[in-house]
């Protein structure tokens, strides 16, 4: 295979996560907004979406059912957007 | 909706009872107690597969439904299995006992830093591994956790430093977990357990029992039965408003 079609298919493989991780948000924390009005570097909290700490509790659940991956105080800067998330479980993931 | 009482659609749904430590001593009461309640118990086991299988047995043949499973307390991934092999079940974690607890005892100018430690990983540090493994697996119907403690957790025991720091801790965590978790439908409470009939005791010699037994104002040692009816209480809906206490069911030795 390609280069080209490595790179082509590593990013479809991302858009599909973070697309994945804008539902399971917007369903998990029954969030008032429709999953593709989220943006991929929009804050999570704060100001962004709003979340708070039992949001914190359902999304490290989440994302610990769905990909096995797990979220510790020590990894807050995963909070920071969908793609810091997405980044964090790319990185984490069981192989 | 108030989550202390499942939903409509849960009700239909099996209830489970996760025990860790449940082959033997009060975790084994406990597990065939909640049986008893409906409850399908999962218990787990360090290494001794022959209790567990015992336990397992004796609750079918009572009627009841159970499963064990191995697993490792001072491990937080084999914690998380534990979880993941209730939650493929598909039915409603209701409550989850920790019994799950050693002793090593010595005098604390002589106890070796490993003694410390391996009291203080499997007692205390295996209970935050199942609490929080707990609040994430009940936080969407809450649930009831009761964490088993110990009288040497409340007053000192000489001779066993690790033990009661563990236990302390325990009573600490039971606290201050129920308060976090309470808004979530969660109850967290302690049982703290006197003088019982378990293996754990009948390492000690006849004599030195008696004279303790002796100081009880109850004037026996208790029973593991009578302890899980204390855990029973506290994981079932006759305890609805009790959260964050410990419990002493130890014929008044901490009157």
């Amino acid at each position: 295979m390609s280069n080209f079609d490595d790179i082509k298919n590593a990013a479809a493989e991302r858009l599909a996560l973070n697309a994945r991780l804008r539902t399971m948000l917007v369903d998990g924390l029954e969030l008032p907004v429709d999953a593709d009005k989220i943006e991929d570097d929009q804050p999570l909290f704060g100001r962004g979406l709003e979340l708070d700490s039992l949001d914190t509790l359902e999304i490290v659940s989440l994302v610990e059912e769905e990909f096995e991956v797990y979220i510790t105080d020590d990894d807050k800067s995963v909070f920071g957007s969908i793609n810091k998330v997405a980044d964090y479980i790319v990185a984490n993931r069981p192989r | 909706m108030w989550k202390g009482s499942l939903m409509q659609a849960d009700a239909q749904r099996e209830s489970f009872a996760l025990v860790f430590g449940g082959s033997r001593g009060i975790g084994r009461a406990a597990a065939e107690r909640l049986s008893v309640s409906g409850l399908t118990a999962v218990i787990t086991y360090r290494s001794d597969a022959t209790a567990a299988q015992d336990v397992v047995m004796t609750i079918r043949n009572n009627g009841g439904r159970a499963h064990a499973l191995q697993v490792d307390v001072r491990d937080e991934s084999a914690v998380r299995t534990v979880f993941r092999s209730v939650a493929v079940m598909d039915g409603v974690l209701q409550t989850v006992v920790y019994s799950a607890g050693i002793t090593s005892d010595g005098l604390l100018a002589t106890m070796s830093a490993d003694s410390w430690a391996s009291v203080l990983d499997t007692n205390l540090t295996g209970a935050f591994y199942v609490a929080r493994q707990s609040v994430k697996a009940m936080r969407k119907t809450g649930g009831s956790i009761v964490l088993v403690s110990s009288t040497s957790g409340i007053s000192g025991q000489p001779g066993q430093g690790n033990y009661s720091a563990s236990k302390g801790g325990i009573n600490a965590l039971t606290q201050s977990l129920a308060k976090e978790v309470a808004g979530l439908g969660i109850r967290v409470n302690a049982v703290a357990p006197g003088f019982t009939d378990t293996d754990m005791l009948r390492r000690m010699d006849a004599k030195a029992r008696a004279e303790y037994a002796a100081h009880i104002p109850l004037g026996r040692m208790g029973e593991p039965q009578e302890i899980a009816h204390a855990i029973a209480f506290l994981a079932g809906p006759q305890s609805s408003y009790i959260t964050g206490q410990v419990l002493a069911v130890d014929g008044g030795i901490t009157a």
